[in-house]
């Protein structure tokens, strides 16, 4: 079959190197919008959330995202898998519990073979079963370049939403997955990554967060987000921003791919980390010890990566360890909640 | 002659490989690269520093030229082109030999050259499992004209083994411009080397 030998990520132009649009960018096109007004809409545009989120009832709200993009491994049915588990993780961020799924869906009909189409949508599939979701639709546009994702529904109770923005001094902040897709994205893209870090790689961006939610759920967690494009130290930001507290990072402690690590520093570094690095670079300070590999590695922008957890500093040793035992073995404590410098992140 | 790389237009990471390309085709003291877009420009800088290039860069308007100079030093082994090996190497381990000397083992040293020899001679049992074989020191000789394990050698690199010879060693040996097999490496590739390895074996 000729299709077996279509490597998706030589398709496109972004894969991992750019399929983000520039979060300055973005912000110059929704600022200033007159937004409609609704008491129902808890979490709205204007909060720059992991999801919407809107009252149904005093017991019950929708959890609303969708996410897609271009392929960032060459294999159809991982990338299926792939885009769902991100698509899905927004929900899980948010404290949610997905129900409901859509595929979007960009597809080249005249230069690709439809059955790579059904291998995306089965690993979709794949993810949307394993969450226990059901999927009821989607929408399928001709377009030159692949693209393939969700939009996910979920529900959750109003009084138990989990944003961004509620981080309290002294809370420790987990990460639960290793840092470093985007730059092995870009590796494999280049043909330089073996097919073992390939497959622990992509075994990595196919894990559900669903887990790490349901084991977050039974701790004290004041704020939680997951790391996409904008990058590990870009997520943060968005905690961190109109806060009223600082941010310490200790980038010795905060899970990385070794491999991408030694290819940060030959320039393997997808256009995304550089956008981040300029859009949030202003509220980092790094400390002197900290390389230029290293700092590379927190703009890194993600696929599919893992939750980022604010959680009482007396309950976060436990939490690491609850999550270990869901087999969430790269959890790790990676810095804490300061009151000062305000607004700030700082990072060892 | 200085090359001149034009990589306008072009998205990460086809610049840094273009750039990697030249590097291992062309070996040049010096090149020039064009690129259009701030992540190119901090990319191929990064790539070059990292191949041991002096770098310096240039604005002109929205576009970046980058002028790096040999510094020493050779490509490190991994950012050489891995796709086929690589491809072939699933389910396989990365076994590293690294030869300190021309002797195995202490004694006479008419015996450990035979030794040596021997072992060398014997070294494409290990299979595809073999990845890399560095030769450091005296071991150096066995890479140079004159030595019977050359076309041994030959016979490993024709299988994809990468063979590695310290060029200071056979600078210190005045043997550089004896070289007959491996490429001229240095103490960055032989350091990554151990760290990509599964294992490593040092005679």
């Amino acid at each position: 079959m000729t299709h077996e030998k279509i490597r998706l990520t030589q398709t496109v132009k972004g894969a991992g190197c750019a399929a983000k649009l520039a979060p300055g960018v973005l912000d110059k096109a929704l600022c200033g919008l007159d937004l409609p007004v609704d008491p129902n809409l808890l979490v709205g545009l204007e909060r720059a959330d992991d999801a919407g989120v809107y009252r149904v009832s005093n017991d019950l709200a929708l959890v609303q995202t969708l996410d897609f993009f271009p392929p960032m491994v060459d294999d159809p049915y991982s990338f299926g898998q792939i885009a769902a588990a991100n698509a899905l993780s927004d929900i899980y961020a948010m404290g949610g519990v997905p129900k409901t799924a859509m595929n979007i869906v960009a597809f080249p009909a005249k230069t690709m073979d439809i059955s790579i189409l059904r291998s995306i949508i089965e690993g979709g599939l794949d993810k949307i079963r394993e969450a226990g979701v059901v999927l009821i639709g989607g929408h399928t546009v001709e377009d030159s370049e692949l693209k393939y994702g969700l939009s996910v529904t979920g529900y959750i109770h109003p009084d138990r939403i989990l944003t961004k923005k509620n981080l309290l001094i002294g809370d420790l902040l987990i990460l639960t997955k290793p840092l470093g897709t985007g730059i092995i994205a870009t590796a494999i893209k280049a043909g330089l990554a073996g097919q073992d870090l390939t497959d622990r790689v992509t075994l990595a961006m196919t894990t559900l967060n669903r887990d790490a939610a349901l084991t977050m759920d039974e701790f004290p967690v004041h704020a939680c987000t997951d790391i996409t494009g904008f990058g590990f130290l870009g997520h943060l930001a968005e905690m961190v921003v109109d806060s009223g507290k600082g941010v310490r990072i200790r980038s010795a402690n905060v899970p990385m791919y070794p491999e991408a690590i030694e290819w940060a520093s030959m320039g393997l570094i997808p256009a995304g980390a550089y956008n981040n690095r300029n859009f949030r670079g202003a509220i980092v300070d790094f400390s002197s010890n900290v390389s230029q590999r290293i700092q590379d590695l927190l703009f890194d922008p993600q696929t599919s990566g893992g939750l980022l957890i604010a959680v009482a500093a007396m309950e976060a040793e436990s939490l690491v360890t609850a999550l270990k035992a869901k087999g969430i073995d790269t959890a790790a404590i990676v810095g804490e909640v300061i009151s000062e410098p305000v607004e700030r992140i700082i990072v060892e | 002659m200085i090359n001149e790389l034009d990589c306008r237009g072009l998205g990460c990471p086809a610049p840094v490989l273009q750039v990697r390309n030249v590097l291992e085709k062309e070996s040049p003291a010096a090149l020039t690269v064009l690129v259009d877009n701030e992540a190119a420009l901090q990319n191929v800088s990064r790539f070059l520093e990292h191949q041991n290039f002096l770098v310096t860069a240039e604005r002109e308007g929205g576009e970046f030229r980058i002028i790096g100079t040999r510094n020493g030093g050779v490509i490190a082994p991994e950012m050489r082109s891995q796709t086929p090996v690589e491809k072939e190497r699933v389910g396989v381990k990365k076994i590293m030999v690294l030869i300190t000397s021309a002797h195995m083992g202490h004694g006479d040293d008419g015996l450990g050259d035979m030794l040596m020899f021997n072992f060398i001679k014997t070294l494409k049992e290990m299979g595809p499992d073999l990845w890399l074989v560095a030769f450091v020191n005296s071991g150096v000789s066995f890479t140079v004209e004159g030595s019977e394990a050359v076309p041994f050698l030959k016979e490993l690199a024709g299988e994809g083994v990468q063979i590695l010879a310290c060029g200071a060693c056979l600078v210190y040996l005045h043997l550089m411009d004896k070289l007959q097999v491996g490429e001229v490496s240095n103490m960055l590739d032989i350091v990554t080397g151990m760290k990509l390895a599964d294992s490593v074996i040092t005679i």
